[in-house]
């Protein structure tokens, strides 16, 4: 046997025995990625493969299930129906991006936006708000009779604030 | 003793009932016989509800199963620690406990204010009784915890008997954590009553300034901290518990309890805007009515069956009595505020966009959106169920996917809000203040890139934590140093004195240490493993750098179960760690009723948590499932810290010498030179 062909023995022998585990990690980390899509229906709310609390009577099985269908070959689709098909839409972990569950992605989203624009909005009054009347009437004096300039009292005070303040 | 707690319940009510009357008859003719009347009526009402909450306690702990509630809750060999915890582990027990602590902030209010605030107390009298009318109607009438049990006899007429033993409670509950959880989060739960009373009081009376605010903020803190305890401490019950691996799993209950949360951290945080600068009055009295309504809301969410929850009580009638409630009071918060809105115009003007102020606008913004949006992903199913045929389940990875963002924008806030200064930043102090923050923050991203934390948000989670801790640290260290220069104190010992001067301030920042540890325990979170195998004894698992050994299996029989605990060896490498015990256990009283026992090997790194998951039914061997969580540990050290800092922020503050503004300064005391501050300290409100 030449030196060549005996590599290639050898490197068939180790394909042949790290195939398989390569295609069990990858199946078991597929039954991983698509059981984080739904929710065990015992009623804990939680997602299905994280549901092991003591007791639990379904996860086990919706797991074994999910399984046969990797294993099968099934596509996360043809998943999907199957078991929207057994146990209705509640079995999905997070609303679909679809129809009226788009309103519960929307809305955080909606929130956010109207909420900061209700902010700037706010502060823009704000800033445009005038000033209390005796404030700016006359430039602040030290105690020796010293006027300081507005923007340093400014800058004493801020710093004062921060300083001092919560 | 049955009857007897039930007539004090009654009594109480009445009392409550006269409270509520007889203190808007008060406040109408200012009668001051009246208004001490009312007060006394109410300190009676709470002396009753005390009175009939430790005859329930009794009745549980002489087990008198004539008791339909200690039938359900409680049994012989119940253990007495475990007896305290019944009283709330039911829907009538657990209501009656509201009540009950609700009391206790009710009697508290009315003794330590009896000769203060005269204008004031007479409308937060009448208040919390409302509040307490409402519980006791339920307490009484609705769902009482006094009922005999009874069997129809053969001759038609009702005969009460007497069960020999109890059910039990239920397993899930038979944790030590258990017994401090929910008086904690009840705790919460019923402080907020006490500056929603004193605002809404304010707001009818037109009490003048923001005295309320003073009023209220301790109440508003020790609220805060027990709800921050109780969401912490749940947290760990379910991490410890449940045996699933995690700590929060977005359950609507769990939403529940950090609802009021979100909005309560925002007023403390808002509030400071009404104290020094006048702004945000009508925000702030809002956001106060919003935690109360929360807090009502998350009580009706938890009992009356209209989300589904593991933590759940039963299903009940409850339902409407509180959605009454909730309107009811909208509806009286939305008058008065209207008849008096004209009271809460804003004094000040905003100077810059780059201000403490802005910062906590924004700050305020995230905290409203974060609890919007957990509230109705909360009920989104119910909406769904409302206008489309089918139910849609909302779990974690949409909150995860929602609240991810948020948190991490709240975090950045929390380090950015101490570098900005009241009223104006100028450019010079952004640069000076936020050079050697943001240096820490890119520094703490490299060292969790090297620690081999290569998650997008883990990362940036990990990098905030870092900016905002050194923003902390330079709050300190600024402050410590002067203290230091003018008194010769050591840095540490001027930090001390430096927090003790200015308790609240300080105790802020040593809760956002607290809770910058608690981000970094959720930043590991993505990093978590595990494996779960069918072992032999002698058999072995890889978990990262650990190796578990089932070394043996044995049953340890106990007062109210039998354990069946499964011998797991811990080694890294060839070094044996410890030995740990995860177990099943099967209770008395309940028919096949398990619980778990997670073991947990616990680092700062990181927890090996092994959970006995069952026999494996092909081979009737037992199953092991093991995670491997980093950075947990820090959630709870975070807790720790969150909880010191609020007892430090409720300290009186050290009193400086006050340097009068235009005043002679005084020779420096030689006694006390480090007393004396640097700058001209404006009086605090304590």
């Amino acid at each position: 046997m030449t030196k060549r062909r005996s590599l290639f023995v050898l490197a068939l022998v180790i394909a042949m025995g790290v195939l398989p585990l390569v295609a069990q990690q990858q199946q078991a980390d597929r039954v991983k990625a698509i059981g984080g899509k739904f929710l065990c229906m015992c009623g804990c709310s939680q997602v299905l493969t994280q549901c092991n609390h003591v007791g639990c009577t379904m996860s086990a099985g919706m797991l074994k299930e999910l399984g046969q269908w990797v294993n099968r070959g099934d596509s996360e689709a043809t998943i999907t129906q199957a078991f929207v098909q057994q146990f209705g839409t509640t079995v999905y972990a997070e609303p679909p991006k679809t129809g009226f569950s788009l309103i519960a992605w929307a809305m955080p989203v909606i929130y956010f936006v109207a909420g900061a624009a209700l902010v700037l909005f706010v502060i823009s009054r704000w800033r445009k708000r005038p000033q209390a009347a005796g404030v700016d009437a006359a430039a602040p004096v030290t105690a020796a009779g010293v006027k300081i300039s507005q923007e340093a009292m400014e800058r004493g005070r801020a710093q004062a604030a921060r300083e001092t303040e919560d | 003793m049955d009857v007897f707690g039930s007539f004090t319940l009654l009594l109480a009510f009445v009392c409550a009932v006269y409270a509520f009357v007889g203190g808007i008859a008060a406040i109408i003719t200012r009668h001051p016989l009246l208004v001490k009347s009312t007060r006394q009526a109410g300190i009676a009402t709470c002396v009753l509800i005390f009175i009939g909450t430790f005859s329930l306690e009794y009745l549980l702990f002489s087990d008198n199963f004539s008791q339909a509630y200690v039938v359900s809750h409680s049994n012989r060999d119940l253990s007495a620690f475990y007896k305290i915890a019944a009283l709330w582990s039911g829907q009538e027990g657990s209501l009656l406990f509201w009540s009950f602590l609700l009391a206790v902030y009710v009697i508290s209010v009315l003794i330590a204010y009896r000769h203060k605030n005269g204008e004031l107390m007479p409308y937060v009298g009448v208040i919390l009784a409302g509040v307490q009318i409402f519980f006791l109607t339920l307490n009484n009438f609705v769902e009482s915890p006094f009922k005999t049990l009874a069997n129809v006899s053969a001759s038609g007429v009702l005969e009460p008997f007497v069960r020999m033993d109890g059910n039990g409670l239920n397993p899930l509950l038979q944790y030590p954590e258990m017994v401090i959880h929910p008086p904690n989060l009840y705790s919460g739960y019923t402080g907020f009553t006490i500056p929603f009373a004193f605002a809404l009081a304010a707001l009818l009376a037109r009490y003048p300034g923001e005295k309320w605010i003073h009023l209220t903020r301790k109440w508003t803190m020790i609220a805060w901290c027990f709800q921050s305890i109780g969401i912490l401490l749940g947290a760990h019950w379910a991490y410890a518990v449940l045996g699933w691996g995690g700590y929060w799993g977005w359950d609507p209950v769990e939403n529940a309890s950090l609802l009021p949360w979100l909005t309560g951290t925002a007023f403390l945080h808002s509030v400071m805007m009404q104290e020094k600068r006048g702004m945000m009055k009508v925000w702030n009295v809002w956001l106060v009515f919003s935690t109360f309504l929360l807090c009502i809301l998350g009580t009706f969410l938890t009992r009356s069956g209209v989300v589904s929850s593991v933590h759940a009580f039963a299903n009940s009638q409850i339902g409407p009595w509180f959605v009454s409630f909730m309107l009811l009071t909208l509806v009286v918060c939305f008058v008065a505020y209207v008849k008096n809105h004209d009271y809460l115009k804003s004094e000040n003007q905003l100077d810059s966009m780059i201000s403490r102020e802005s910062s906590f606008l924004f700050n305020n913004l995230l905290f409203l959106v974060a609890c919007i949006a957990v509230l109705s992903g909360t009920l989104f199913p119910v909406f769904t169920e409302w206008f489309t045929p089918s139910r849609i389940s909302v779990g974690a990875p949409f909150f995860n996917k929602i609240m991810i963002p948020i948190g991490l924008a709240i975090l950045f806030l929390t380090g950015v809000g101490p570098l900005l200064a009241w009223r104006k930043t100028s450019t010079d102090s952004l640069k000076r203040n936020f050079t050697w923050p943001l240096v820490a923050g890119a520094l703490s991203a490299v060292l969790a890139y090297i620690l081999d934390y290569r998650n997008a948000f883990s990362l940036v989670c990990l990098s905030l934590c870092g900016f905002v801790f050194w923003t902390i640290v330079m709050e300190f260290y600024r402050g410590a140093k002067v203290i230091a220069a003018r008194s010769g104190m050591s840095m540490m010992m001027s930090a001390h004195e430096l927090a003790m001067r200015n308790t609240r301030r300080y105790g802020g920042y040593v809760v956002h240490f607290g809770m910058v540890l608690i981000f970094i325990g959720l930043a590991g979170a993505a990093f978590n493993t595990d494996v779960q195998k069918t072992m032999n004894l002698g058999d072995s698992m890889k978990l990262g750098p650990y190796t578990l050994v089932l070394q043996s299996a044995d049953t340890k029989p106990e007062k109210n179960y039998t354990a069946e605990r499964m011998i797991v060896e811990v080694l890294k490498g060839n070094k044996q760690l410890m030995m740990l015990y995860p177990e099943k256990r099967a209770f008395q009283g309940r028919d096949q009723a398990n619980g778990t026992m997670v073991a947990i090997y616990s680092t700062l790194r990181e927890d090996v948590y092994v959970v006995f998951a069952g026999m494996d039914p092909d081979t009737n061997l037992p199953v092991i499932h093991a995670f491997l969580n980093p950075l947990v540990k820090c959630i709870w050290l975070g807790g720790v810290w969150v909880v010191m800092g609020t007892l430090l922020a409720l300290m009186p503050n050290r009193r400086a010498a006050l340097v009068i503004a235009g005043a002679t300064q005084p020779a420096a005391s030689p006694v006390a030179p480090a007393l004396t501050p640097s700058v001209t300290l404006r009086e605090s409100h304590d």
